[in-house]
């Protein structure tokens, strides 16, 4: 396995300070562990500036996502637009998606990236079938692709599109409106009052809409924090972007009850979403409530619709699948090979869930990372069973 | 990567937080308001025209409406200060049928929009007549018919004798227009200004009409076919 060491210089920021520096250092190590400590690298990617650079985002948002980089499926070829019934749809949002580039991007290199762009959204709509286009799908297919250019990104969007946004591509919208319904049960849970005042209101959720399907690329105009988010959100659980929408508005919890008590001034003043968020605090705060109020509470409150088919159950899956197709299969040759080693291994996994894991992960975590990487960990535990010797070496 | 900085002259929303409240206007719970709601297939220009008039400029660029968008301003109409509120809707059908409902309640009017080059948007105004149909309870609150984009005059695709035809049939005021167009400054301004002087002449309360000649369209009509326009 190649051994990647970290940029010399970091980036080239001045401001590249000691913390970042060491952090740097511990995600190349888990990069470079054998296997790759993914664990790690999702509490990196949770905590205080997440994977901070995108030439580390190109090595670990595959990981995150389990893809195999050594195994890139090929760019398809022209083909793809004739008869794609998406294709119209896809060519007008893409056209009109110019603020999504670097302002100073010449228009040459942004026309090539937005055909790129149009061929990566058709190629996994082509051979995801059951998949549908939805007008925001290209704010996040155009983030992978800004980051780590379109080769990789259509195997990042193609495996991000039949997990955390597999909801959103469905023939109709309404598994996407029962996420949104999530919304409201987790602010009554920390300020009852303006749960009540939005819903006196009577705003609904669509505020939110754009935020949730694009994953805030749509809303927020500085790509870095936009990245910053997709760090968060690679590594947590689906349901993760409503937590940190429930948050942004928590945050603004002054302003809404002050405003107007009307569909339209809750809606206008909530739609426009400050563009000076404290994006880690925030980030952190997300991570508390997933802990205190996880979805499985909240899901009686949020409409009951069965859940089988909701991304937040395919991440179960996903996780699990995750470890068995690991690109590095080391760890499962390794059991294959030692009988014994597996078996031990099922001993420890089996019995105790022992409290020493998760107390080491609540002492270490919340004095290193804030409470935020608790979600992680306890997601890890809770849907990666497997994951528990990776998570604590 | 670089920092997409926000280019804020060319945010949309941020201009029209400026232009949302006018100078000179009432405090805002004192304003009637009218809401209107835009409806009409993706890229007709839905969010140009509510851009226009409430900001009074064809935007530099638009990205796809998510949902829904809220824009308003203030106006005065014979010495009443009026707040007209427009609901600018996403155009992708996947968004009507579950998310943009919420927004039909108590509308007082609606805008179809369709495309002037792309003859595919005004045949989808049946399904959005329809649909709007189920989704207001009131039969009779006004709506109308633009046809967007009339500066790209080599470009049309629908005749306007043919919209015409079919504004008719649905009784409909029909209105063609340019969110672009430089030259034409007030011809957005007029369309909503006209409404909202229907509006005006409503009843104050609930702004909806008492039956009058029209009354017996008011009986669902057999859906218009579609042959008669082809
Ligand atoms: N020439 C011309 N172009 C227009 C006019 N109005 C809008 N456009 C262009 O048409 C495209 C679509 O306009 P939008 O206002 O974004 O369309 P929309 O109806 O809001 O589309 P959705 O949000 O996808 O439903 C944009 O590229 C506009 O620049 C017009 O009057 N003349
Ligand atoms: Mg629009």
């Amino acid at each position: 396995m190649a051994r990647w060491s970290p940029p010399r210089n970091g980036g080239g920021g001045h401001d590249f300070d000691f913390k970042k520096k060491r952090k740097v250092e511990e995600i190349y190590q888990a990069l470079n562990s054998d296997p790759i400590d993914v664990a790690a690298l999702r509490r990196m990617a949770i905590s205080e500036g997440g994977l901070l650079m995108d030439e580390i985002r190109c090595k670990v948002w595959p990981k995150l996502l389990s893809v195999n980089t050594d195994d890139l499926p090929p760019l398809p070829g022209k083909e793809l637009r004739e008869d794609n019934k998406d294709y119209q749809q896809v060519l007008l949002d893409v056209r009109r998606s110019l603020r999504r580039f670097p302002p100073g991007m010449p228009d040459d290199q942004r026309e090539g990236l937005q055909e790129e762009l149009i061929d990566i959204i058709l190629h996994v709509l082509k051979r995801n079938p059951q998949l549908h286009y939805y007008q925001g799908y290209h704010d996040i297919v155009v983030t992978f692709l800004l980051v780590v250019g379109d080769r990789l990104a259509t195997a990042l969007v193609e495996k991000l599109s039949t997990h955390h946004l597999r909801d959103f591509m469905d023939p109709t919208m309404d598994n996407t409106k029962h996420i949104l319904n999530y919304l409201m049960p987790i602010i009554d849970q920390v300020n009852p009052e303006v749960h009540d005042f939005m819903q006196s209101a009577e705003v609904g959720t669509i505020f939110a809409l754009s935020w949730l399907i694009t994953w805030f690329g749509h809303v927020l105009s500085d790509f870095r924090h936009v990245v910053r988010l997709y760090d968060f959100f690679l590594a947590c659980h689906p349901l993760m972007p409503i937590y940190f929408a429930a948050v942004i508005v928590l945050h603004r919890q002054q302003e809404v009850l002050d405003c107007e008590c009307d569909m339209a001034s809750v809606h206008h003043l909530l739609s426009q979403i400050p563009q000076d968020l404290p994006y880690e605090s925030l980030i952190s705060k997300a991570g508390d409530l997933f802990v205190q109020f996880p979805p499985s509470k909240l899901a009686r409150e949020a409409a009951q619709q069965q859940a089988e088919r909701t991304a937040a159950s395919t991440f179960k899956d996903f996780e699990l699948a995750s470890v068995q197709q690991r690109p590095d299969t080391v760890l499962r040759q390794r059991f294959g090979e030692q009988p014994r080693g597996e078996e031990r291994t099922k001993s420890i996994l089996t019995k105790p869930r022992t409290n020493r894991f998760v107390k080491l992960a609540v002492m270490g975590l919340t004095v290193a990372l804030g409470a935020a990487a608790l979600a992680v960990v306890k997601s890890a535990l809770e849907w990666a069973p497997k994951f528990e010797l990776q998570i604590f070496p | 990567m670089m920092a997409a900085a926000a280019d804020l002259e060319s945010s949309l929303e941020l201009s029209l937080t400026g232009s949302g409240a006018l100078p000179g206007g009432l405090p805002p719970a004192r304003s009637r308001i009218f809401k209107i709601i835009v409806i009409g297939d993706s890229n007709v220009g839905k969010t140009c025209l509510t851009y226009r008039f409430c900001a009074g400029r064809f935007p530099q660029r638009t990205e796809a409406t998510i949902g829904v968008d809220f824009r308003e301003r203030a106006v005065t109409i014979d010495g009443e200060r009026i707040k007209i509120q427009l609901w600018d809707t996403a155009g992708q059908e996947r968004f009507r049928k579950s998310m943009v409902q919420h927004y039909y309640r108590n509308v007082h009017a609606v805008v179809f929009v369709y495309d002037m080059t792309n003859i595919a948007s005004f045949h989808s105004l049946p399904s959005w007549i329809e649909e709007c149909k189920q989704h207001l309870l009131a039969n009779d609150i006004p709506r109308i018919l633009v046809g967007n984009k009339c500066d790209l005059r080599s470009a049309i695709q629908v005749p306007t004798d043919l919209a015409q035809k079919f504004a008719d049939t649905h009784s409909m005021p029909l209105f063609e227009t340019s969110a672009k167009n430089p030259n034409d400054n007030d011809h957005v301004e007029a369309i909503f200004m006209t409404l909202a002087h229907k509006l005006k002449s409503h009843k104050p309360l609930m702004l909806s009409q008492p039956p009058d000649h029209d009354e017996i369209r008011i009986k669902p009509e057999p859906k218009p076919a579609m042959t008669c326009w082809c």
